[in-house]
């Protein structure tokens, strides 16, 4: 597959990024936009027919828990319109998702078409070889629409989601297309309360001291100096903890996943530093943060009732939203706090969506050509600027409407584009380790341990598990 | 001759009553064993197997590992915290349940005015789904919003942390089991209560005896029968539970709420340990079979012991 060196198909006709920009620099709204891209025709090629395949029933399973789905059932009329293909959706919240992807994807042939999976799980889904290799069609100019731009795609998302070398068992290695990054990217930035530090003198942190610093004096009866997710949480080691451990320095995993030599470094001195770098902000946190998950700070910092926090950039939906937030014109972004001399960066999230091996036969061309309409230009900026949703194309971010319109989203970019995928997600023990790490720190935060303790706990742990599941010698 | 023909043709008789006997047996019985063993005998066969191997998410079969989960889960600390927290479950909530049921049976067995009515509204809990329960409670008891928690700081307390300390947890989780399934204790009790002879206890007030002795030395005694049923049927209930803990603890902090059948579901759904799960299962299976068998023969050895 050719990914370097010009598209050949760059360029035909008039491409939807183009006259989205356009529209967007004469100030057309939203809705105007969609009225003006339901008339518009995807650009022909020779040989690309949008609707080949019209008349064909489609399924696609994604994730009920985020706002994708909503966004793409906004579009379905406009699918069914332009290719006549008609769409399914169905969208259960991650644990049932989990389990009835696995049983499609085992059964001797799946009810879905279209199956969406978080990038976490890739090793484990597109690892286990149960999705079609997708770089023939990328690369048929009669398959794949000639605006679809295939290296418009976050290279990070791409490579969490979508590249998988089977050979060598490897995440993000090789050119071997799998799924495509959708329906969202997204990493991990910083929001804090503008108006709060303005009037208190403090720029935002730059650094964890500052971070901390800042939390110290914001903190009132009314209002928490800071926040995070406490909970025994996915999030608690995803994003607190990795965050801090990887920009102070922290490596997670040394070694091969696929050798007997991955080994884990929980208990280095960065791990047990990163816990207790939230033991230590637990005075400024709210006074229930160690039962705090994604609801609880996405509410609590909607309410103004938190300065400030590091936290998936995806709920810059909420929080922006003026019909659901007290805060969105006080809030600011940034990228997250950094140990001195470290670089800003946290853990790669996002979804990707592929189509199973064991679909129809018959059908699998006409999901092909759904998943190009699904994570197109036009359907990835409808989501970005209905529902906030993170974006998993470059164009998005530097288009002028609509980084006028969010200003968080170059804070996002940066988050994405700098991301890193954690070493964990290369194997299949991924959720496991997590939740061992999780309920440790958890346990660690609410005074059950002390940080070192929860550090050496989840370092045993995780030994026993890798070499169980002989990761490690 | 005519005998021997009577006699032939009565044992084609039978042969033909017997095999119509045979059909219509199996005609009857056919769909409740097809039924059993489609959704009851083949699972169990099935797990039992899984139970033999190392299935995960990425394997399409798993395995042979013969007993190696079993052995894997005797040395498993985190099987243990499980199995403790269920016992504390089973042990802590029954006996609460069986305390209170059987004290509300003998309460609303004065027939007081109206109690017809509060007896509807007490078992109400129970037709509650205990998902339902688990996320309501969860509800009521936020730190930050829920009600309960407001109420008893309206009345100037500092109201417990109920789901977030270690301590605190386990002890929620029984209080919320016990809120919903006394009402079932109680018309057990209640049911037995009724039907309990007025003469045995119209002769001991006649012979003098006071109302705790009577309650003591002859309500309890004719009432065990029922309480131990409850009891029984509480107890593996109980100690099945995940719904309630899935809806309210999620099994923390610190694993502190993670029963037998919540570290079960864990190992299956949420980390595809599909062998591991299925061992975790077999060995409740079997810790079931022993409790329940032990507890009944205990409970008829005291009845006929009181007999």
């Amino acid at each position: 597959m050719n990914t370097k060196g010009t598209d050949p198909r760059a360029g035909t006709g008039i491409s939807r990024r183009r006259i989205l920009q356009g529209a967007g620099a004469v100030g057309l709204s939203g809705t105007m936009m969609g009225a003006l891209l339901g008339q518009t025709r995807p650009a022909a090629a020779a040989g690309y027919d949008p609707k080949r395949y019209a008349g064909t029933k489609l399924s696609i399973l994604m994730t009920g828990d985020e706002n994708d789905h909503r966004a793409l059932g906004d579009l379905l009329p406009q699918l069914e319109a332009e290719t006549g293909i008609k769409l399914e959706i169905t969208s259960p919240a991650l644990g049932a998702l989990i389990e009835k992807t696995l049983q499609n994807l085992k059964a001797d042939r799946s009810n879905f078409e279209l199956v969406e999976y978080l990038g976490f799980l890739t090793t484990q889904q597109v690892g286990g070889g149960y999705f079609e290799q997708l770089n023939a069609y990328i690369d048929d100019p009669n398959q794949t629409p000639p605006d679809w731009d295939f290296k418009d795609f976050i290279p990070g998302a791409l490579h969490n989601v979508g590249i998988y070398d089977k050979k060598a068992h490897t995440l993000g290695q090789g050119s071997d297309v799998y799924g495509i990054p959708g329906l969202h990217s997204g990493s991990v930035i910083y929001f804090y309360r503008k108006d709060l530090f303005d009037a208190a003198g403090l720029k935002p942190a730059k650094t964890w001291d500052d971070f901390k610093a800042a939390a110290q004096k914001l903190h009132t009866g009314k209002i928490a100096g800071c926040s995070f997710i406490g909970a025994n949480d996915f999030s608690l080691a995803a994003v607190d903890w990795y965050t801090r451990f990887i920009t102070t320095g922290g490596v997670l995993m040394t070694g091969d996943a696929n050798g007997k030599d991955f080994r884990p470094q929980v208990n280095s001195p960065e791990g047990i530093g990163a816990l207790q770098m939230l033991i230590d902000v637990l005075p400024y946190a709210p006074k229930n943060v160690t039962q705090y998950g994604f609801a609880e700070n996405v509410d609590g910092f909607s309410t103004g009732k938190i300065a400030q926090m590091i936290f998936w950039s995806t709920i810059a939906g909420p929080v922006f939203d003026k019909d659901k937030s007290m805060v969105a014109d006080s809030t600011g972004t940034g990228p997250v706090p950094a140990a001195p001399g470290q670089k800003p960066r946290a853990i790669q999230g996002g979804w990707g969506v592929g189509i199973p091996k064991n679909v129809d036969p018959a059908k699998k061309a006409a999901a092909w050509l759904a998943l190009t309409w699904i994570t197109n230009k036009a359907s990835n900026r409808y989501a970005i600027e209905k529902y906030q949703i993170d974006a998993n194309r470059t164009s998005a971010f530097s288009d002028p409407a609509l980084l006028k319109q969010f200003p968080y989203l170059t804070d996002s970019m940066q988050a994405i584009a700098d991301a890193d995928i954690i070493p964990t997600a290369r194997i299949d023990e991924f959720f496991q380790m997590n939740d061992t790490m999780n309920v440790e720190f958890n346990k660690a935060l609410i005074g059950g341990q002390d940080a070192k303790t929860a550090c050496a706990n989840v370092q045993a742990s995780w030994e026993t598990i890798l070499r169980k599941a002989g990761h490690l010698a | 001759m005519t005998a021997a023909i009577q006699l032939a043709v009565g044992r084609r008789e039978t042969v033909v009553r017997q095999d119509r006997a045979g059909t219509a047996l199996w005609f009857l019985l056919g769909p409740c064993l097809a039924y059993l063993a489609a959704f009851a005998i083949y699972p169990l066969l099935y797990s039992l197997r899984l139970s033999f191997t190392d299935l995960t998410a990425a394997d399409g079969t798993g395995r042979w590992v013969g007993l190696q989960n079993y052995r894997d889960l005797i040395v498993d600390p985190l099987f243990w915290n499980a199995a403790m927290n269920s016992a504390i479950m089973v042990f802590g909530a029954v006996a609460i349940q069986v305390v209170l049921g059987t004290a509300l049976a003998m309460f609303f067995n004065l027939r007081l005015h109206g109690s017809a009515i509060v007896r509807g509204i007490l078992v109400l809990p129970m037709l509650i789904t205990p998902i339902v329960v688990g996320v309501m409670w969860r509800a009521l008891l936020n730190p930050d919003w829920g009600l309960i928690n407001w109420a008893i700081g309206a009345l100037g307390f500092d109201p417990p942390n109920w789901l977030g300390s270690i301590r605190m947890a386990m002890k929620t989780l029984i209080l919320v089991d016990v809120w919903q399934w006394t009402p079932f204790v109680f018309i057990i009790v209640f049911a037995r209560l009724q039907a309990l002879p007025q003469d045995v206890m119209e002769a001991a007030q006649i012979d003098g005896a006071g109302a705790i002795s009577t309650f003591r030395h002859i309500t309890l005694p004719l009432l065990m029968p029922a309480i131990a049923f409850a009891a029984v049927f509480r107890a593996v209930d109980a100690f099945r539970s995940f719904d309630l803990i899935y809806g309210l603890s999620y099994g923390g902090p610190a694993r502190s709420t993670t029963t037998l059948s919540f570290f079960s579901f864990q190992n299956g759904f949420e980390f595809q340990n599909y062998g591991y799960a299925a061992a975790v299962a077999y060995m409740m299976l079997v810790i079931l079979m022993v409790g329940t068998t032990l507890l009944l023969r205990h409970v008829q050895l005291r009845s006929a012991h009181a007999q």
